[in-house]
């Protein structure tokens, strides 16, 4: 009786084992990993997210995938115990036959569900993908899922643990204030200040907010031969040369293609609305999705490649979002209209929050550095990343020119004096390096 | 059990037939005003509006504004013919033919119109040859919109020519509408255009570009110069800056000096315009003094008196609808938070999305009761109109409403702002114009309100039918000559409107035509008073009105049943006057003018002497911090860190006269200013200074160590910079003069306390003190403890363990109510009911009180105001005229709790309409604090409607604090036999705004109170409530306004009054939160 039960169960294996042998294995390739990355973005467009907010939101997923790859066994080293409150996980199941970027996939969906508003645009994605996977190879698909869903499920528990939820009830950036040299919103839509408290979120690498503190900037004053005055003046000079110049000047060229301001306010009567744009860190994503495809990455690099970007893009902003509320520098808008002329406006619309330092420059600064170690310094590349935005493309050299150029656009469009450009991106590059050196993958 | 039956079948039945009768009442020919179809009257004027990618609301934000319509008798055969203005198409000019009866004569009148986009109409004799002409304004030079503002000069004949060149009429601009009247009284007609701006980046600049005059958007005042209009607008004082989004103008002689003022309605952020005439040419602007609450979104505007007091009173239409759904799927006042701090920056004025109705005390200043009225919210309204529809005497109100696509839809920002891809302007807005559809539609039904001089009542459904409209320019006028008014209304894409009046000879009226000199024959600008049955009624001719539109230049009055007319004035432009006396009801009155039979006799005005005169004794100004409630609690229903300054009063250097001490906001110090009979002194105290930090909200001089002096306590409020430190009550005691700060053990009170009140209520021989608290400066909605403390005879406090009262305390006060001579203590709170406790040898008991009287009560006082020799309690509320008054006939509630597991608290109100209660918040104030939201309704169009128990669940709010209010009137609770079981409401003056403080005053033996308050405290949602002036109060019969006292009108938050004895005479002082010391000396 026994021995004719497991013969019984020995032949349904045997049965279930070739018909899975008939099953092909899943192919992911990193074109999936780009698939889902551009769903991620475009989710966040529609969901109308800051940019601190958006460089979180890339962040998490990508390290559940790299995770996936590299928890055990992968050509990369782990993250966990190497990022800050990352634990090893305890319970992953063994990765033999596991379709690992399979699982990556699955993970990163799983994460980047949790992040945005719009779930459902995540989950319809992800059950469609599910189907297909699923009918190609359920047992394959099985497997990695539960694989994946492990890691994805170890990820939100520490993400849980970043802070982000208590800062959404902090106190919003007080505007009633009588100091000149005090940040006030700016027109024409007059928002409130962004992520005053974002500082307080746990950096990924940095051991605190603080730790690239870059000088402070010139001293506000308004006298004519100050420091401080002498770069309004300079900026106001700058940005009207430039307009005389006309629409098709490089320089206007340039602050357009970087203005990655997703709140663009549109002002139409009664009514006002972002057109939209994608992030200072959505656009370096952009850049790694270029150098990856440019070089042919394998899905390990790819992933690998946009882990430690998005990684150094998140600190870059928690960085910078703790100098713009400690030295809540006032915007050369609202200065020049008070105190130059009226009727200036700058290139490009006035971001919601304090001036120094740049965040596009400490953000390019600390990308730009991580992109060079992965992908080699004088790396040419054509920039194509807002061709969807109806810019043209702009071919670089390099990450780190690229970066430079970046930075100095905030400048030409005149929503920034040069010091927070300057002081901005060494902060980005200080981060950038940082991270290359306390961070083994 | 069978008779039961039968009788509900008769019940049902009864139900039916009153449904059966309901449906009927719905034809037409049942209410007030009927539709006449257009077959009926043959006036098939549409104004239709074709839209494309270069034309529409995305490339000119007033596209759906709608055009006038104008009334005059062009013919001069005693019906009045009617002018309808298409933006796009033709316009109309219909011959009245009686009886209801129209004929187009547009194509050989000429009349038509060749501007591109014309907009309000005026009939005006510009050539004084006795027959009316046709002024029409257009947009012009702006997209392609070519055409200027047309003259159609009548040749008597039928026919019409363009003369607008030949008169200096050509105005070429962004015109909305014309007002002819004669500002500078040299007998003829000149003309003040309203331009409208549009949105450039300098149009949101400051506000100080109304002084730079600009072409094409700055409204102009031309003066007539024989017969040729010529620009005076900058001589006249006249603002014409970038930023000056005018919609329209009232002309009224606002302050009754005998010259013609004007009001201007500014769209968006630009403050309104108040031009009194100088008299001399030129105007002086002067809304800052007289208005306190402007609309911000201002519209269509009338003029009228609406209370019988002889003064011009004042509507200005906005935008806010009552609508659940739309008020929870459009941008409102909520989105205002942080642009409104960067608008005063910039010079201009708080202002709030909502009708108002400015009623005009005396020409002085004008106070708003819309929200008292109910008419604040008629959702997207253009004209409004007073007149009497029904003929009882009491001037009623007609305001049309609705936009083809209501741009502010919410969701409709969300989806351009996700789906907006810009390539290029051009291309960008091309695709914005293929999505206007997506905007939500705000058709809706015109309003009609009844008044009775006091106050409105809605009338839609009743007078009016209740169907959804786009309409825009809208006049009164009577078509029929049947001694009522009837309507005329101008819309979108459908036909006019025409509404009969029937009121027919159900009640009595007279109509006034008058005549005057060669130049303004139709008398614009003359007043006329009909004096009949006991009632004065004022009416000053003006056709311009509303939006857009003019009506004819006769006068219509009601008279109710009155049969006799004593007596009807003229005061003719010229200011002399006309009498005629005895005049026959129900007809209409020619009068003309005639030099013989006028006279310059001065109306004798009562002038009061005034018994408060304003006088300067201390220089000090209590300046607020900058600590924002909104900012740190997100749904905090208003501020409570405002409730300096801190007051008390004393005679702390015993030379018989009180001094003061005046407790500052937290990081200024606090002053005592030394009364010495003649001059109060300030007395350097060096404690003060190192207290600086404390945020100062109650104070008072007392014995608290039993050494003969006054000492003092001072209670805390929130710290600028939230420091714990600083936000404990404190006592200092009297050395000699000086104050050093207590060292004795008392109760530790770090919550945030509103009022201290010192008493010996256990009668051992010290003082003892009430500590009233309003809330915890952590979180606002939990409720918190007061306390008593006990003194020891040493100045040593412990709280008396039997007083236990866990509530919001907003204001107390020590008074013998049953005339035991003992004081008891009465309470005033907010989500709770007043408290009373009599005193009886230090056992406190707590009086039953009338049911329902949870309210957001702010003072309290014992006084007795039915002079029946015992005292009353005094209830200083919220008052009737504010946001919630709409929904106060069921109990508002407060829950507080973690509503959404976000390990933090927070606290919504919710309201009932219907049975369902809900949020009063938006879906992104409320995500602001709850993040899930955001995931839980992701389209604003999810969230509305939803009741609180949908947007949380049964479960959160079961575990939530519930608190509620269920009535918001001030009043008193009489006292009957020492029983206080019956509340008494107040009239309705008393209801405008918040009563703050109850100061008791003497004026020659008698007692009176000085009632103020006002609140800056809310936010934007309810704007500001500023409208309670000022009242003395001898009795509830005995109300008089301060202001006609001598006292200014009170337009900032009042925090109490106070009065002083001087050597030879008193001093009463006006504290104000975030202002100047006002004081003011009298005798008596």
């Amino acid at each position: 009786m026994i021995f004719l039960k497991n013969s019984l169960r020995l032949i349904a294996f045997f049965v279930l084992f070739s018909c899975s042998e008939k099953a092909k294995d899943i192919q992911i390739t990193a074109e999936e990993y780009h698939g889902l990355v551009d769903q991620l973005t475009k989710v966040m467009i529609h969901d109308i997210f800051s940019p601190p907010v958006a460089s979180r939101i890339y962040t998490y997923p990508n390290i559940a995938a790299y995770e996936v790859l590299n928890a055990e066994n992968g050509s990369y080293k782990s993250l966990s115990n190497q990022l800050n409150e990352l634990k090893s996980i305890s319970n992953l199941p063994s990765a033999k036959n596991i379709n690992k970027p399979l699982a990556a996939l699955i993970a990163y969906l799983d994460v980047a569900k949790e992040l945005v508003f719009s779930k459902e645009k995540i989950t319809s994605f992800r059950d469609s993908l599910h189907a297909s996977w699923q009918a190609q190879n359920k047992q394959q698909f099985t497997a990695a899922k539960e694989y994946g869903l492990t890691v994805s499920a170890h990820t939100l528990q520490w993400m849980q643990k970043d802070k982000y939820a208590e800062t959404r009830t902090m106190p919003e950036f007080n505007v009633h204030s009588k100091d000149p040299a005090r940040w006030q919103p700016t027109p024409p839509a007059y928002m409130k200040g962004i992520e005053p408290s974002w500082s307080k979120l746990r950096p990924f690498v940095l051991d605190s907010a603080a730790q690239f503190k870059p000088v402070p900037p010139p001293k506000f004053s308004l006298k004519k031969d100050s420091d401080f005055y002498k770069e309004v003046l300079d900026l106001y000079n700058l940005t009207n040369q430039i307009k005389e110049k006309g629409n098709n000047s490089e320089e206007i060229a340039i602050a357009q293609f970087w203005d990655c301001n997703p709140y663009v306010a549109v002002n139409k009567g009664h009514f006002m609305f972002a057109s939209k744009k994608i992030t200072p860190g959505a656009h370096w994503i952009g850049i790694c999705k270029i150098a990856t495809k440019k070089t042919n990455s394998s899905f390990e690099k790819t992933v690998f490649a946009y882990t430690k970007t998005s990684i150094a893009i998140a600190d870059a902003f928690i960085s910078c979002w703790d100098e713009k509320y400690r030295s809540n520098l006032i915007r050369p808008e609202t200065l020049i209209h008070k105190y130059i002329d009226a009727s200036w406006t700058p290139l490009l619309q006035t971001p919601p929050f304090p001036e120094y330092t740049s965040g596009h420059s400490v953000v390019s600064g600390a990308a730009s550095e991580v992109l060079t170690t992965i992908f080699g310094d004088g790396f040419a590349f054509d920039d194509t990343t807002e061709i969807p935005f109806g810019l043209p493309i702009r071919s670089f050299t390099s990450f780190r020119n690229a970066a430079k150029e970046a930075a100095v656009s905030r400048v030409y469009g005149g929503i920034h004096y040069n010091a927070a450009v300057q002081n901005g991106l060494t902060q980005g590059i200080h981060v950038g390096q940082f991270i290359i050196n306390t961070i083994h993958f | 059990m069978s008779k039961k039956y039968s009788f509900l079948i008769v019940f049902i039945f009864l139900l039916c037939s009153i449904g059966c009768k309901k449906k009927t009442k719905n034809t037409p020919q049942n209410y007030l005003l009927n539709s006449i179809s257009s077959t009926k009257t043959g006036i098939s004027f549409k104004n239709i509006l074709t839209e494309d990618a270069s034309h529409s609301i995305i490339n000119y934000i007033y596209f759906y504004n709608g055009g006038g319509v104008s009334a005059g008798d062009i013919n001069n055969d005693g019906l009045i013919d009617l002018y309808f203005v298409s933006n796009q198409g033709d316009n109309k000019l219909y011959i009245n033919k009686g009886n209801l009866k129209f004929e187009d004569i547009t194509e050989n009148a000429n009349v038509k119109g060749s501007s591109d986009w014309s907009t309000g109409t005026t009939m005006v004799d510009i050539n004084n040859d006795g027959f009316l002409d046709i002024y029409v304004c257009a947009v012009s030079e702006l997209l392609d919109f070519k055409g200027h503002n047309e003259l159609f000069v009548n040749n008597g004949n039928g026919t019409f020519t363009e003369k607008s060149k030949e008169y200096g009429l050509d105005f070429k601009g962004y015109a909305t509408q014309s007002y002819f009247f004669d500002y500078d009284k040299d007998g003829d007609l000149d003309v003040y255009i309203v331009n409208h701006a549009v949105h450039t980046n300098l149009s949101h600049g400051s506000a100080s570009q109304r002084e730079n005059r600009t072409p094409l958007v700055g409204d102009v005042l031309l003066e007539n110069k024989d017969g040729k209009f010529t620009d005076v607008s900058k001589k006249a004082n006249i603002y014409g800056g970038v930023n000056g989004y005018g919609l329209s103008a009232s002309i009224a002689d606002f302050n009754n000096d005998g010259w013609d003022d004007i009001y201007v309605c500014n769209d968006f952020h630009e403050d309104d315009y108040y031009y009194i005439n100088n008299q001399d040419g030129t105007f002086t602007e002067k809304l800052a003094t007289s208005f306190s609450t402007i609309s911000r979104f201002s519209m269509g505007s009338d003029a009228a008196d609406i209370n019988g007091d002889g003064f011009a009173d004042l509507i200005t239409l906005d935008m806010l609808p009552s609508d659940e759904r739309a008020l929870k799927e459009t941008e409102g006042d909520d989105a205002m938070l942080h642009m409104q701090a960067n608008l005063k920056n910039l010079g201009y004025k708080d202002q709030y999305s909502r009708n108002m109705l400015q009623i005009n005390n005396k020409g002085t200043y004008f106070y708003e009761t819309a929200l008292f009225n109910k008419i604040a919210d008629t959702d997207w309204s253009w004209s409004p109109l007073f007149a009497d529809f029904d003929n009882d005497g009491h001037q009623d109100l007609f305001i049309t409403n609705g936009i083809l696509r209501r741009p502010n839809g919410l969701d409709f920002k969300k989806y351009v702002a996700s789906t907006f891809k810009q390539h290029g302007q051009t291309e960008g807005l091309e695709w914005l114009y293929k999505s206007i559809d997506e905007m939500p539609s705000g058709k809706v039904p015109n309003q009609i309100f009844k008044g009775n001089s006091t106050k409105f009542s809605e009338k839609t459904g009743d007078w009016i039918e209740k169907n959804p409209s786009l309409s825009n320019g809208s006049l009164y006028t009577d078509l029929d000559n049947d001694g009522d008014l009837d309507l005329v209304v101008n819309n979108v894409n459908d036909f006019a409107s025409i509404f009969e009046n029937t009121t027919n000879s159900s009640k009595n009226y007279i109509t006034v035509k008058l005549r005057y000199t060669e130049k303004n024959k139709e008398a614009i600008g003359a007043k006329v008073k009909v004096f009949a049955g006991k009632k004065e009624q004022i009416k000053q001719v003006y056709t311009s009105r509303g939006f857009l539109s003019s009506t004819d230049s006769k006068v219509h009055f009601g008279l109710d049943s009155t049969a006799k007319i004593d007596s009807i004035v003229v005061n003719w432009p010229n200011n002399l006057k006309q009498t005629l006396k005895n005049v026959a009801v129900n007809q209409l009155q020619t009068i003309y003018y005639s030099e013989t039979e006028t006279s310059l006799k001065k109306e004798v005005t009562e002038t009061e002497t005034l018994r408060f005169k304003k006088e300067h004794f201390i220089s000090y100004r209590h300046e607020e911090d900058t600590y924002n409630d909104f900012f740190n609690e997100r749904l905090i229903p208003y501020k409570v860190s405002t409730l300096g300054p801190a007051i008390a009063i004393g005679d702390i250097d015993n030379n018989g006269f009180e001094d003061i001490y005046i407790g500052a906001a937290s990081g200024k110090t606090s002053e005592i200013y030394l009364n010495t009979g003649t001059s109060f002194k300030k007395s350097k105290q060096k404690v003060f200074e190192e207290d600086a930090a404390f945020e100062d909200t109650d104070a008072a001089f007392f014995d608290i160590d039993n050494d003969g002096d006054l000492d003092l306590y001072v209670a805390s409020g929130i710290h600028s910079l939230r420091n714990q430190n600083y936000e404990i009550d404190r006592i200092y005691i009297n050395t000699r003069g000086v104050f050093k700060k207590s060292t004795k053990k008392t109760l530790i009170n770090p919550l945030n306390t509103s009022t201290i009140n010192f008493y010996d209520y256990d009668n051992d021989g010290d003082n003892d003190i009430f500590i009233g608290n309003l809330s915890n400066p952590d979180s606002f909605g939990a409720t918190v403890n007061s306390a008593i403390l006990v003194n020891d005879g040493h100045g040593n406090f412990k709280a008396d363990p039997n007083f236990i009262l866990n509530s919001r305390v907003t204001s107390a006060v020590w008074a013998d109510i049953n005339g035991d001579n003992q004081k008891d203590l009465l309470i005033a709170t907010e989500w709770d009911t007043p408290k009373i406790y009599i005193n009886t040898n230090g056992k406190l008991s707590l009086q039953e009180i009338p049911k329902n009287l949870n309210g957001l009560w702010q003072s309290i006082a014992a006084f007795d105001i039915d002079l029946d020799g015992d005292k009353d309690i005094v209830l200083g509320n919220w008052g009737e005229n504010n946001r919630f008054s709409k929904y106060i006939e069921n109990p508002i509630h407060f829950y507080y709790g973690d509503l959404y597991n976000n390990t933090k608290r927070e606290g919504i109100i919710a309201y009932n309409i219907d049975g369902q209660y809900y949020p009063l918040n938006t879906k992104d104030e409320l995500a602001s604090q709850m993040n899930i939201i955001h995931k839980r309704f992701l389209n604003h169009k999810d969230f509305a409607l939803q009741p609180v128990e949908k947007v949380f669940t049964v479960e959160a709010l079961a575990s939530a604090k519930k608190s509620s209010i269920e009535t918001l009137s001030s009043g008193y609770l009489e006292n009957k036999n020492g029983k206080f079981l019956s509340f008494k409401r107040f009239e309705n003056q008393l209801q405008v705004a918040p009563i703050t403080s109850l100061t008791e005053t003497t004026n020659t033996a008698k007692k009176q109170l000085l009632v103020s308050g006002n609140t800056l405290k809310v936010n934007t949602y309810h704007g500001g409530y500023t409208a309670l002036k000022g009242f003395l109060i001898s009795s509830i019969k005995e109300i008089k306004p301060s202001t006609s006292l001598g006292v200014e009108p009170f337009d900032n938050q009042i925090k109490e009054t106070a009065i002083l004895k001087m050597k030879n005479k008193k001093v009463l002082f006006v504290f104000a939160n975030n202002d100047s010391l006002k004081t003011y000396s009298f005798k008596n």
